[in-house]
Order: structure tokens, then sequence, then C-alpha cells
């Protein structure tokens, strides 16, 4: 319509909307006027005025009827229809408890698994990250040249190089992390500080709450020493006091002076679950000395990229900073080259993958529920034929009937939903705690307003998708067959077809989620029962740190673990102990280390083999039953005075010593300052699963704790003692010691374990509820249409039965027709199984994505279920009384 | 006589708007008008005129006033705009067209 239209029709409709009596009204008047004036016509040519009126009356045809024609004109009746349809639906929804209940559960079954996990797809992936123009960040890492995934820290000096020389930044920050611990204020507690470089702070662009943030000048050695202190930390120890700014506080026994506060919500990295304070690194007791040794690389480098810079470009000019660098301090970084990395990527990196999977998992869930309720309306539309068929000789439109039961389609979707969103929100609640730990943002997962929002189009959607089918079959139905008694059962045939085809569509998609669960099921088996390499039963570990204020030498850390390990000996239970650092599948992450074989020939710097590294106490191996190949264990004879020695791992004796005796041979590694410490092998162990338990052992070099000391360990002790006196053993061993000294993370190694392949069990639960819901409503599937049918069938069977069919028969023809829709279902979903499972063949270990054993018994499974499903309508079917069924229609 | 009825939707607009071109009257007015001046023959029922009348004023060709008639009677009067002028013209010229296409083929000569 043109616009000039508009200037004189809007006013009319919307006249005709809010003065719906006022225009009422004035039909009423236009109209009886009419017949007054038609009347007095008649009348002035002779006929009574009672005979006048009369004719004129029924020459109108019908008042109401003209005037519900002319309303029918305003175009803005399908408001007025809307409501009207909406109580309509209501009605017939009240009127049927059952099937409203029954479609309402299912469709918040799909609906309410759906949300759950797209509320977690949101936390984790949509959301906008918590640094504005987060996709600039990206973290800056060391490689060797010919390694490019063996990510390290980067050294101080190349750092402020970078900076120097570097155009593609417009700010470069770094940062570490350290626990130090706070005094002063109440009890001695640790405080997680990050050490950062003061740039850090306008990198992300973050605003103080109070105060403020690290200047420039703070970063300088040898400047004051200031700290940031977190909301949290300044409300729960402090009590939010305002005077603090100014004051100092005690880190590690030296004073900082407080000058600012960052908000709670200020993390960096993005998901990190705790930050206290934040300090410069040049002041930070262990690093700060260490940001003067160029080979040490303890920085973690995080950069923000110029608007209008790209990756390659960065990355381009990177790598010529990087052989820049090599060629000037060919000491330290010969061989070694800058690498950069988007932050966003690095941080979501892993779980996106295996997140969309388990979307796509739940999708089918809902999509199976829709087919339900698709059938179930169907079954109800045609039984509902004869009055929509009514309806239509009244002079409704077939779209009017259409809309009505759209929207009665669309109310079920609704109200499902909103059962549905219950369920999510219950849901993921109880499931919070077995959410991985390492999945980032995990605080964020709530049911909040895009998930609401998202609930909302998926119940319109689903309305959509189980409503059009019954509304078209409907209003397309055959006028006079329905209106007649027992039409309605010609009006089956195409309704039978559209049922049939959906439970096979059913069958299908469950099939496809019960390959997807079995695969993973077998996975998850696979892979817990994979040999780790040592025995975690009935060990716990506990972590200790040692402050640096008061262990500042090696020998310290030495003399404490001697005396840590003397006293848990002593006690009862706890004999069988030991230190270590890091353990297998350490939570904090696992050390390389480059090492070179003496008497091999020198490779190029960059090329040197890299192994992973750990420091233990003599008795470690013993105590992890980590078995002994060749050679001997640790002892007490190797101290600092008596020559290094080293103990390698299976893998890195068949790798770098083939065909040789790799005892009695030296190599060189260790960290820096004493990278080129030469050692001898002395034993070789059993491989351990050093990594996670799915991946394949790696080469490992041990070295005696005596040797090589650290700051900090992890204690593992076995026992048969309840867990609880494990702990307070543990603790009581170290308070004995220095009764200031934390101990902290006691838990059981097998529950570290279980962290460690925390991922795959929630994926294997997830998809194996959600097939076993596939599974429970495709069988409610099948079942509903094969009742169905057999109860339209009631009188054919009867007449079956009088003419001498035996029950036998009756219970093979009704199982067959079954078993057919099962068997094209299954032919379908074994074909989709195999295409679509080869999507997560990187989920899977030990496991095909075509694993024949997995195919095999879902199918076995899936028609034994349909089976069940099937046998008992059939049942009903083989009891039916020909009598009863030959009487009633 | 031919039924109204049997008039197709667009031509009974085409008249409609044809009468109310002439000047502006009520509905009763137009239904006389018609019959009067095409000799009986073209008469609308009741039931269709209204609801015909309403559609063009939704369309925005005809408008409605309530007036007092000469004789102190109130009634809803209906005026042509411009815009319906202009869809008169239309119909007319379509009309004009049909009418000629069919005449010309009922005036064919039989063998």
């Amino acid at each position: 319509m043109r616009p000039e239209h508009w200037r004189y029709t809007i006013p009319l409709r919307l006249r005709s909307l809010f003065r719906r009596t006022d225009a009422d009204q004035e039909l009423d008047e236009e109209l009886w006027d009419h017949v007054q004036r038609k009347t007095e016509q008649y009348v002035a040519n002779g006929m009574a005025w009672r005979e006048a009126r009369r004719v004129a009356l029924l020459e109108m045809g019908g008042v109401e009827q003209t005037k519900e024609k002319c309303r029918e004109t305003r175009r803005l009746n399908w408001i007025q229809d809307f409501v009207q349809d909406l109580r309509y639906g209501f009605r017939m929804l009240r009127q049927s408890p059952g099937f409203t209940a029954v479609a309402v559960v299912t469709l918040a079954l799909g609906i309410g698994a759906n949300t759950a996990i797209f509320s977690i797809v949101d936390a984790v992936l949509l959301q906008t990250f918590a640094y504005p123009d987060s996709d600039q960040l990206v973290l800056i890492f060391d490689v060797p040249l010919h390694q490019p995934h063996a990510l390290s820290g980067i050294s101080y000096r190349d750092f402020s190089q970078c900076r120097e020389q570097s155009r593609v930044f417009s700010e470069m920050a770094g940062n570490s992390f350290h626990d130090l611990t706070l005094t002063g204020a109440g009890e001695p507690s640790i405080v997680n500080t990050a050490d950062v470089t003061p740039q850090i702070f306008p990198l992300l662009r973050a605003k103080p709450l109070v105060g403020r943030t690290l200047l420039p000048e703070d970063g300088k050695q040898g400047a004051a020493p200031v700290a940031v202190i977190s909301e949290n930390l300044w409300h729960g120890r402090f009590g939010s006091d305002p005077a603090l700014i100014g004051q100092s506080i005690t880190l590690d026994m030296r004073p900082f002076t407080v000058v600012g506060i960052l908000p709670a919500s200020f993390r960096y990295p993005d998901g990190a679950p705790r930050q206290d304070v934040w300090i410069s690194i040049a002041q930070d007791p262990l690093f700060g000395p260490r940001l003067s040794q160029p080979g040490s690389r303890v920085l973690a480098g995080i950069g923000r990229l110029k608007p209008g810079i790209s990756l390659t470009q960065a990355q381009a000019e990177m790598n010529t900073l990087g052989t820049r660098l090599a060629k000037e301090f060919p000491a330290e970084d010969s061989g070694m080259t800058i690498r950069i990395e988007p932050y966003r990527q690095f941080v979501v990196g892993d779980v996106q993958f295996p997140l969309l999977i388990l979307l796509g998992a739940v999708g089918l869930v809902l999509l199976i529920a829709c087919a339900n309720i698709a059938n179930l309306l169907l079954s109800r539309a045609t039984s509902r034929g004869r009055e929509i068929a009514l309806r239509i000789a009244l002079g409704a439109g077939r779209a009017r009937i259409a809309r009505q039961l759209l929207t009665e389609s669309a109310l079920l979707g609704l109200l499902g939903g909103a059962v549905g969103v219950l369920l999510a929100a219950c849901g993921v609640w109880s499931l919070r705690p077995l959410l991985p730990s390492d999945v980032m943002r995990i605080n964020s997962i709530h049911v909040g307003g895009s998930v609401l929002a998202f609930a909302l189009l998926l119940s319109l959607a689903a309305a959509l998708a189980f409503g059009l089918a019954p509304a078209l079959l409907a209003t397309l139905s055959d006028l006079p067959a329905n209106i007649k008694e027992g039409g309605e059962r010609t009006g089956q045939r195409s309704g039978q077809h559209v049922r049939g085809f959906l439970a096979i569509a059913e069958i299908s998609l469950a099939m496809v989620l019960l390959v997807a669960g079995g695969l993973l099921i077998r996975s998850f088996a696979l892979v817990t029962s994979v040999n780790s390499g040592f025995d975690p039963k009935n060990v716990t570990e506990a972590e200790i740190s040692l402050p640096q204020f008061q262990y500042a030498t090696p020998q310290q850390w030495t003399t404490f673990s001697d005396e840590l390990l003397a006293r848990l000996h002593a006690q009862p239970g706890l004999r069988d102990s030991a230190l270590a650092a890091p353990l297998p599948m350490d939570r904090q992450g696992e050390a390389t280390m480059a090492f070179s074989i003496v008497g091999d020939s020198p490779l190029p710097a960059g090329r040197s083999p890299t192994a992973h590294y750990a420091t233990v106490s003599p008795d470690y191996f013993r105590m992890m039953r980590i078995p002994l190949l060749l050679g001997r264990f640790f002892s007490d004879q190797d101290s600092p005075s008596n020559p290094q020695v080293a103990i390698i791992s299976e893998t890195l004796a068949r790798r770098y010593f083939p065909s040789q005796d790799p005892l009695g041979r030296q190599m060189r590694f260790g960290f820096p300052p004493n990278s080129n410490v030469s050692r001898e092998i002395v034993g070789i162990v059993g491989d351990v699963r050093d990594v996670a338990l799915s991946r394949k052992p790696v080469p490992m070099m041990y070295v005696p704790f005596a040797q090589a000391p650290l700051y900090g360990g992890e204690v593992v002790v076995r026992s048969s003692l309840s867990a609880a006196s494990v702990a307070a053993g543990i603790r009581q061993a170290v308070r004995s010691i220095d009764k200031n000294l934390p101990v902290t993370d006691i838990e059981s190694l097998d529950d570290a374990l279980g962290q460690s392949i925390s991922q795959e069990r929630f994926r294997t639960f997830l998809v194996g509820s959600f097939s076993a819901i596939a599974l429970a409503l495709a069988a409610v599937g099948i079942f509903g249409v094969v009742a169905y049918s057999t109860s339209q069938r009631t009188h054919e069977i009867g007449i079956r039965i009088a003419l001498g069919a035996g029950r036998q028969e009756i219970l093979r023809l009704i199982l067959g027709q079954g078993m057919k829709l099962a068997l094209f279902g299954l032919g379908i979903g074994v074909v989709a199984a195999f295409l679509l499972t080869r999507l997560m063949s990187s989920l899977l270990y030990g496991v095909s994505a075509a694993d024949p054993v997995t195919f095999a018994s879902v199918t076995v499974i899936l028609l034994t279920v349909a089976l069940t499903a099937c046998y008992i309508p059939a049942r009903r079917a083989m009891r039916v009384d020909p009598m009863v069924a030959l009487r009633h229609e | 006589m031919s039924r109204p009825a049997d008039l197709v939707q667009g031509t009974l607009d085409m008249l409609l708007l044809k009468i109310l071109a002439l000047e502006p009257m009520h509905g009763f007015a137009v239904c006389q008008r018609l019959k009067q001046v095409s000799g009986d023959i073209l008469q609308v029922s009741d039931g269709s005129l209204y609801p015909a009348l309403h559609k063009l004023e939704q369309e925005g060709w005809i408008t409605a006033e309530w007036k007092r008639s000469v004789n102190g009677r109130r009634a809803k009067y209906y005026a042509l705009t411009r815009l319906g002028r202009r869809q008169l013209e239309k119909e007319a010229d379509q009309w004009g067209r049909l009418s000629n296409a069919i005449t010309r083929v009922v005036k064919l000569r039989e063998a």
C-alpha cells in the first residue's frame, strides 16, 4: 500500500482497535438505520408495518452476520482472533489433562536439557570476555625453533627488548604467580599474588575501585614496594576499611604500601579462581632476583595488538625479533623464537568442540521429543476431525483453523518451555559440582537473560515443528467424510503415513545418540582402565610451599624435606611416604626440559630433545609402585656432595639410547642456571602417564630431591588409615617442624587423577544420559504409533478373528507392523550414525568411530526395546473380543 | 433479472465507487440509486452492500462521516476520495477492455 493510503486508513484501523465498542455501536446504528429506511419504503408502497419490517430484515440477511462480515474487513481483527484462539487453546488443553501432561513433560525434558547445555555454552563460549576488545589480546611465548608447540615463558630481558623494538603492540606486559604469606593484620595467611609488570593494567583496561593501579615507575628495580589488593581481600581481611590506602601490609616479611583496590570481577587470566594481591614482579622475593638472569624464562607474556594489525603481521614481526635476539644473545636465545597465540583461542580452544558436540546431541533429543508430540497431536487432530469439519462448514476459513491449531501448539510449546527452564535451572545447579573444574568461567554459568531468550525461541520453534504437520493435515482433511459418523477412519490414511514416518525418524535419531553414547562409554572405560604406570590406591597427596623469606637457600629446602620425611616415617601407618615435584598429571602442569647426552654429537641449538622432569625423594618409586627395570633407585648416597645422578623412564631409554645400555652414560639438563650439569644415569624405571591418562607416556627424567631441591612440592603418602587420619598426620608432621607453615590441597591421588579426566567423565555422563532419554522417548513414540493404529484397527482385527485368524497371527501382524518401523529407523540410524560419529572421533580413546562392537550392541538394545514397546499393544490386540469389536465403530 | 450475487466482487466495488462519485450519500441511498440507474437490473443485496462499503473505506477509496440529513435524521454518509477516484478510473478502464473483448467474441459470425 502506498503511503497516501496510510494517512486515511491508519487512523481508521487504530480507531477500530482502540474504540472497538464505539465502532461496533456505529456499525449497529448504520445497519439498523438501513433496515428502518427499507421498512419505511415498503410501508410507503403499501405493505403492513410488521410485514415490511420482516422483509427488510430478511433482505439484510441477518444483522449479526452482516456485522461480522463488516468486522472482518477490518484487518486488525487478527489480534482479537488471537486472543480468542488463546482462550480456546487453554480450554482444549485443560479438557485433556493427560495429553497435556505427557506433552508438557516430554517437551520440558527436551527444552530443559537444551537450555542447560546452552547455559554452559553461553557462559564458556559466547559471553564477551571480561576484557574489552579481547580479540586484540595475544599471549606471547618463547618456543624452540623446531618445536613450536613446546610453549614456555619469556625472560625479562627478551621481554624488555620486545617492548622496545616491537611496532605491532600498543601495549605489552608479563606476569607470573606466587603464593606469599600475608602477616600483620590477623592470622598469617597465604595470598595468591600476581607478579606483574605495571603495563598489564592499562593493557587489560583495568579500572581500580579505589586508589590507583601500578605505575611504570613501580616496576623498576629498587622502587618502593607497592601493592594493589583485590576487593575480596579488602573486604574479607581488612573489613573494607577505606583508610587502607597508604597503609602498609607485610608480604613474606617485607612491607608493601597499599595503593589501590581492584574490583572483585577483575582477574587475570579470565577464569582464575582467586586473586588477592598484585605487586610488581621486580618486588617478588623469588622472581625479583630472577629478572636479571637472562636465561630465566619466568614471564607469561601478553600483548594488545594495535588496531588493524593482523595476527600474521604480528607473528612475522615476532619471528624477525626472535632471530635478532638469537643472534644477539646466543647463549640463552639461540634456537628459540617468539610465538604469539590469540588469547581467546587459548582459553576456550579445548572446550569449544566438545561443547558443540554436546549441543548437537541434546538438539537430537529435542527433535525426538518434538516428533513424539507431533504424533500425539496428530492422533488428537484426527479425533477432532469432526469438530474441525463442522467449523469449516459453519464458515471458518481453513487458514483460521490452522492458525488456531498453531496457537494451541504455541501454548503447549511455551508451557513446556517454562517447565523446561525450571528443570534446566535445577539441573545446572545440581550439575555444577560435577562440571570439570578446569572449564573456565564456571562460576558464571547460570540461567540468565540470553539463556531465557534461547529457551523462548526454542519453545516456539519446537511448537512450530510439531504443530505444523497436524495443523496442515487437519485442515486438508476431507470435509464430508469427516462429518459423517465413522468418517474419521477414512481420514486416517495420510495421518498414519506421517505418524509412521515420525516414528522412523525418532528411532534413527535415537540410534545416532545411542551409538555416540556407547562410543563415549567404551572410550571412557578404556581410559580409566589404562595403566597409569603407578598405583594411586590409598595414596594421599598434600602440597607444601616454603615461603621465600624463611627458606631462601636450597640447603634449607633440603633440610626441611629430610626432616619432614623423617617425621612422616616415624608415624605409624605413614611409613610409605615420599616427596615429589611435580606429581604425574599434576594440575599445575608438568616441567619440560631440554637435555643433551654426553658423548653424542652435539645438536644445533633449538633441536635438543626435551623430556619431562621431576625431582623426587629416594623412596618415591617404591612408594608409587613404579617398577625398576634396570640399575637402581635413588638412595641416601645421592647427596649434593656425591656425583649427580639421574633415573630415566623406559620411553626415554628406548627412544634416545636405542640398542645401547644407558646405564653409566651422562646427560646434561637442569633448571637455569644449572642447565649444564651432567648427571649419570643410574637406573631405568617403568613409564608413567605424565600428561593425561589418554596420552601415551612421555620420556621422563628424574633427579634426587637432595641434589636438585625445590622450594615446594607434593608429599605423597600411601596408607591404609582413613583419609582424615592421614591428613591429620601430615599436618602434624609439618607443624612440628614449622608451626606457621600451611599445608594445602590435601586430597587422595585417585581424586586428583579423576580431575584429570573430569572432562571426559562429564561428556560421557551427559551423552549417556541423553541417549537414555532418547531411547525412552523413541520407545514411547513407537509404542504410541503402534498402539494408536491398533486401536483404530480394532474393528478390522475383530473381523479377522471372527473369520478365523489365530491369536498368534494377530500378534505377528501387529508386531510386524511395529518392527517394520523399527527396522527402517534402525537402518537409517546406522547410516546416519556412521556418518556423524566420525565428527567426534577426536574425543574417543582407543575406540574407532565405526566400532562394530558398539554398533552391534546398540542395535540389539534398540531392537529389544522396540520389540517390548510393540508387544504391549500387540497383546492387547490379541485379546480383542470380536463381538465387542464388531459392535463398536 | 440478474441477481447481484452473480456480480464479481470487483465490479461491485466499481459500481459503488461510481455511484459515490456522483455525490456523497449513505448506504441506503447508494442501494436505491444503483437500482434506479440500472433500471432495476443491478441490485445489491443488503448483506453484501455494507461489507463492501466498509472494505472500500478500509482501502481508503471512500471516507465516511455521520451527518444529519435534510429531515434531521442521522446517517453515515460516504464520499469518494481522490484515491478512490483514481481507483475508479482504473477499474472502469479494465471493465471497458473486458466488456469489449467479450462483445467481440459474442458477435462472431457463426458458420
